[in-house]
């Protein structure tokens, strides 16, 4: 038996977080963990996946850019897989291992083991070592999500993959079918490709990211995925498959008709679902969604109120840093502090080719507000001086601001290190920016980050480095009604 | 152990002060038992027990003032359903049917759906004696928008129903008691797939699940969550919810509207002066911050004085005083009428009014006359939104009556006075007043008034000169009854004759406004039938 002030279930992004800021509030802490300390972002997720992207760009780049620059390998490049395996896992591992450091140098007790709910005041922790007890004043559930699985797909995680399994390939495979073209499918199909591998996207529907991300951010990756090799299937349905003396044969109808698709390797990756269903949860007492969310107020509080739940298992978006920032709320909500989710934004990534990145509204979503008046526009990287040395002019940062105040609600970028370059969109709708904020944030040159200046220019009608009508247009004025 | 919070006491109210304590250490109480009176700057408040159990420690002393959400009581759980419903709690093995048969679970009416806040009781579907499971259906529930079967979260035997076919009951209430858990042998099929444990989480989980659903709602966020359009940086955001300021109710002075960190912090220094009032209807003035100086008292005979902290009730009172008599221009007109007429119908309704189990006052009258008379002159109906310039005519008759309590003023409001009949306003006004006495009115129900009637002339007094309830522009003043002699057909002869004022905003009414509005009013009260005309 042992007692807590604060027991949090699941070190993933949120759970580590929650439980260090605990510490840091003086709470006796623990966190329970029933496999490794990270969670899926930190072992099988977002870290595994961005190694391996990194590596096969490099990769990608040696076969096609280096010849145009001058640099001559000669022969080919020898990809070790074995090597590139372990060098992405050693990642993880240094990774895992510094959430050990972090959870111990704050003094939080690790527990490894299943956690169960026996009452609303105690867990029942199962491992290899045996059963135990553990009270505690608070708890933070942040046990995650896992891949959805489809009829017909059980997951051996050796041919027919998540996520998980796909990330631990450890020879080339030839043939891969993808089924589902969100964000971890394309992302993972893109590296394959790149080290080779014949890849088909099966996807429902009629596009790429449909409903994830802004449409045309989602075209300039498909046309580039398309270009690389990518076949897709659109509006098409995953029936089932069959083994094969030399792999498997995935039945899939489109259009009515069924079309068979011969493969090595299956990846299923159509989204991931809670773990509303684990840990007695429901037992417990703690309220669920049909979906197997557990539903919470603004400040992550169950319907009991020393319970929490925060990240993947509390709803969408199941993204990790909207995780982290719910278990540093959290745990300060737990100390007393007045708390609440109120932020404007969750800024998205997805590590395709080139990468897309958005924070705040879509067109459609600032329409659903009752922002009827926008202001939207582009600018091209191909007009940027470090994109085109870097030889990576595809895509564009894209803008929508309010027309009546010039308030910026949308950034939605493709384009090369779109990742890194969405902070600061995220910064400047959290500061509730004008585009005139942003265009006379002096940006230094030559860097990407000087698209977004000119985004916010092109917007107000007048960029330096695209042809845009003489000023006197439409938005000559930088004065707005208060 | 469980801590008992102190719950949010109303809008924009974020502490309190203890006035006493209703139990000591050692006592045992039941779930929505008072535990204590707290007095806020609006009411005295009566604060519950989420949950049953046994005092353990009072963290507060009478006088002190406690912030919302600060744990007030330590309980030792579910003690006063004996010490075996804890037992049973902890120990898997126990029996649970034999040892938990003396508790009892109050099933609540769930939420039925956003925006549904109560349901007509269609039927039934379990009888007194009857052993439910879990999830079971006990009754069907009318909204309206479907007809909804509410489960039990809680396996047990029917005990009690608490209402009857054709309630309407409001979300949240308590529509039937269960008592203990039913035999061993039906529990564990009420949840075939569970483990061998089960049965002790689910009769213990559900116990104090409902307990700790009641604490969670009763404590909703405040303030409320910032609204995405609200334009403000994150640190902004929550310095507005560290400092109990409801963002979304300012008129941010930042470009293009934004919330400042200045704006935040004034509107919490000069209390609702910026705050858009929430309330029922009511519109805000949008008055500017108000600053007012701060004069030291200097005592030069300490010893001889008393020192009271200014807080609660009496704070609010000075506070609101303060304010409408720095913004508005007061101005008053008096006159008496004879209202000789008036007295004989009150005279003659009076046993009328006894058999329908309340008591005539004139006031229920007056207001009747007033609302008439104020939709002949709407601006007596109004609000000056001074932020935007804009005067804003009501059309909502919501009519506050000053009450004097022994903590001090207060203004019930009888709302949609103009749709309500004489005798229902009778009874409201009684029951107001008889709560405003004893510091049990609803924050809702001193607020959103549209203009005040002041009744101290039944205290005393020929005349007096009150101030207008900001954000209102208008009071009327009404005064005690007299004899009074006057010559009539050259005869002399006996009238009654009562005073009124009229205090109004002189930026928006005219003192010859204000002589017509007298007037038009008189022409009601004195002959009682000419109001009868106009009531609907």
């Amino acid at each position: 038996m042992q007692n807590f002030d604060v027991v949090v279930i699941g070190s993933g992004p949120g759970g580590y977080v929650a439980a260090i800021r605990s510490a840091q509030l003086g709470f006796k802490t623990a966190i329970i963990e029933k496999e490794a300390l990270g969670g899926v972002c930190l072992n099988v997720g977002c870290i595994p996946s961005k190694a391996m992207i990194t590596a096969t760009h490099l990769l990608h780049k040696a076969q096609h850019d280096f010849k145009t620059m001058g640099l001559n390998i000669k022969g080919g490049i020898d990809v070790d897989m074995k090597t590139l395996v372990s060098w992405k896992q050693s990642v993880c591992d240094k990774m895992s291992g510094g959430v050990n450091q972090l959870l111990k140098g704050n003094s939080v007790t690790i527990i490894k083991g299943t956690a169960e709910f026996k009452t609303t005041k105690e867990l029942t922790v199962k491992s290899s070592s045996g059963t135990d007890t553990v009270m505690a004043k608070y708890f933070i559930i942040a046990t995650g999500s896992r891949p959805i699985e489809i009829p017909g797909f059980t997951f051996d995680e050796k041919d027919i993959c998540s996520s998980t399994g796909a990330l631990a390939f450890d020879t080339i495979p030839k043939r891969v079918v993808t089924i589902g073209g969100g964000y971890i499918g394309l992302e993972i199909s893109s590296y394959l490709r790149k080290l080779g591998t014949e890849v088909t996207v099966v996807e429902a529907n009629a596009s790429l990211l449909s409903g994830v991300v802004d449409p045309e951010c989602a075209q300039v990756v498909a046309r580039k995925a398309e270009k690389a090799g990518i076949q897709f299937k659109f509006g098409a349905k995953a029936k089932g498959q069959k083994k094969t003396k030399d792999g498997y044969e995935v039945i899939v109808e489109i259009n009515g008709k069924d079309e068979v698709l011969k493969t090595d390797k299956i990846l299923v990756t159509v989204g991931r679902r809670p773990n509303g269903d684990q840990a007695n949860i429901k037992g417990a007492g703690i309220q669920t969604d049909e979906r197997g969310f557990i539903k919470v107020d603004a400040q992550r509080r169950t319907n009991i109120s020393h319970i929490f739940a925060i990240g993947d298992i509390c709803g969408q978006p199941m993204l990790a840093h909207k995780a982290s920032h719910e278990g540093v709320m959290v745990a300060e909500i737990i100390s007393g502090m007045n708390r609440v989710y109120d932020a404007k934004t969750v800024p998205a990534v997805v590590f395709t080719d080139p990468e897309i990145a958005s924070a705040g509204m879509t067109e459609a979503e600032c329409k659903a507000k009752g922002y009827n008046d926008l202001m939207i526009s582009k600018f091209p990287f191909a007009a940027n001086g470090r994109a085109v040395s870097m030889s990576e002019t595809d895509g564009f940062v894209k803008m929508i601001a309010d027309k009546k105040t010039h308030v910026l609600l949308g950034v939605h970028i493709v384009g090369p290190e779109a990742s890194n370059l969405i902070s600061e969109a995220a910064l400047a709708i959290e500061m509730g920016a004008r585009l005139e904020d942003v265009a006379l944030t002096i940006h230094p040159h030559p860097t990407l980050g000087e698209t977004m200046m000119e985004a916010a220019e092109a917007t107000l009608g007048h960029a330096i480095h695209i042809i845009q009508k003489p000023l006197g247009g439409a938005h000559k004025t930088t004065t707005v009604n208060k | 152990m469980t801590d008992i919070r102190l719950p949010e006491l109303g809008e924009g109210v974020t502490e309190g002060e203890l006035v006493k304590w209703l139990v000591k250490p050692g006592d045992t109480v039941k779930a929505d038992q008072t535990v204590a009176e707290i007095m806020t700057d609006k009411a005295t408040v009566e604060v519950p027990t989420p949950v049953a159990g046994t005092i353990k420690e009072l963290l507060f002393k009478p006088g002190q003032i406690i912030k919302v959400e600060s744990v007030i009581v330590k309980l030792e759980l579910g003690a006063a359903t004996t010490a075996t419903a804890m037992t049973t709690a902890h120990k898997p093995a126990a029996p649970v049917a034999a040892t938990n048969s003396t508790a009892t679970v109050d099933v609540k009416l769930p939420e039925l759906g956003e925006g549904v806040t109560e349901g007509e009781l269609v039927k039934w579907t379990v009888n007194i004696g009857d052993a439910v499971k879990a999830d079971q259906t006990v009754a069907e529930i009318m909204t309206d928008k479907a007809t909804v079967e509410v489960p039990t979260p809680t396996a047990g035997i029917v005990k009690e129903l608490k209402f009857k076919k054709g309630d309407i009951i409001k979300v949240e209430s308590v529509i039937l008691t269960l008592s203990g858990s039913v035999s061993t042998s039906t529990q564990p099929q009420a949840h075939a797939n569970s483990h061998a444990t089960k049965p002790t989480t689910t009769t213990a989980a559900p116990t104090l699940m409902m307990a700790h659903t009641t604490a969670s709602s009763s404590a909703s966020l405040f303030p409320p969550v910032a609204d995405s359009k609200v334009l403000a940086t994150p640190a902004t955001r929550r310095l507005a919810r560290e400092m109990g300021v409801d963002i979304n109710g300012l008129s941010g002075s930042g470009l293009a509207g934004r919330v400042t960190r200045e704006d935040v912090l004034s509107a919490k220094g000069g209390s609702a002066a910026l705050t858009k009032d929430t309330g029922s209807g009511a519109v805000s003035a949008g008055t500017p911050t108000m600053n007012f100086p701060k004069p030291a008292y200097n005592s030069t005979n300490a010893a001889l004085e008393e020192r009271v902290d200014l807080v609660g009730i009496r704070k609010k009172i000075a506070q609101n005083m303060q304010m409408s008599k720095a913004v508005i221009p007061h101005f008053t007109l008096m006159d008496e009428v004879d209202v000789t007429q008036l007295v004989a119908i009150r005279e003659s309704v009076k046993d009328f009014a006894e058999k329908n189990g309340t008591k005539i006052t004139y006031l229920p009258i007056v207001m009747k006359a007033l609302i008439a008379t104020i939709k002949e002159f709407p601006m007596f109906n109004a609000s000056i939104d001074d932020a935007n310039s804009q005067i804003v005519y009501k059309k909502y008759f919501n009519i506050g009556f000053a009450a004097d309590t022994p903590n001090g003023l207060v203004v019930p409001v009888i709302k949609n006075a103009d749709q309500k009949t004489i005798l229902e306003i009778s009874k409201e006004i009684l029951d107001l007043s008889k709560r405003a006495r004893d510091g049990k009115l609803k924050p809702d129900e001193m607020k959103g008034s549209t203009i005040t009637i002041t009744n101290i002339g039944s205290v005393g007094g020929m005349y007096a000169t009150p101030i207008i309830n900001h954000p209102e522009v208008a009071i009327l003043g009404m005064y005690k009854i007299q004899d009074k002699p006057i010559i009539k057909d050259g005869q002399l002869a006996a009238i009654k004759v009562m005073n009124y004022t009229i205090t109004a905003d002189h930026r928006l009414i005219d003192g010859a406004v204000a002589a017509n509005f007298l007037k038009s009013f008189f022409a009601k009260i004195q002959n009682p039938g000419v109001l009868m005309m106009g009531l609907t």
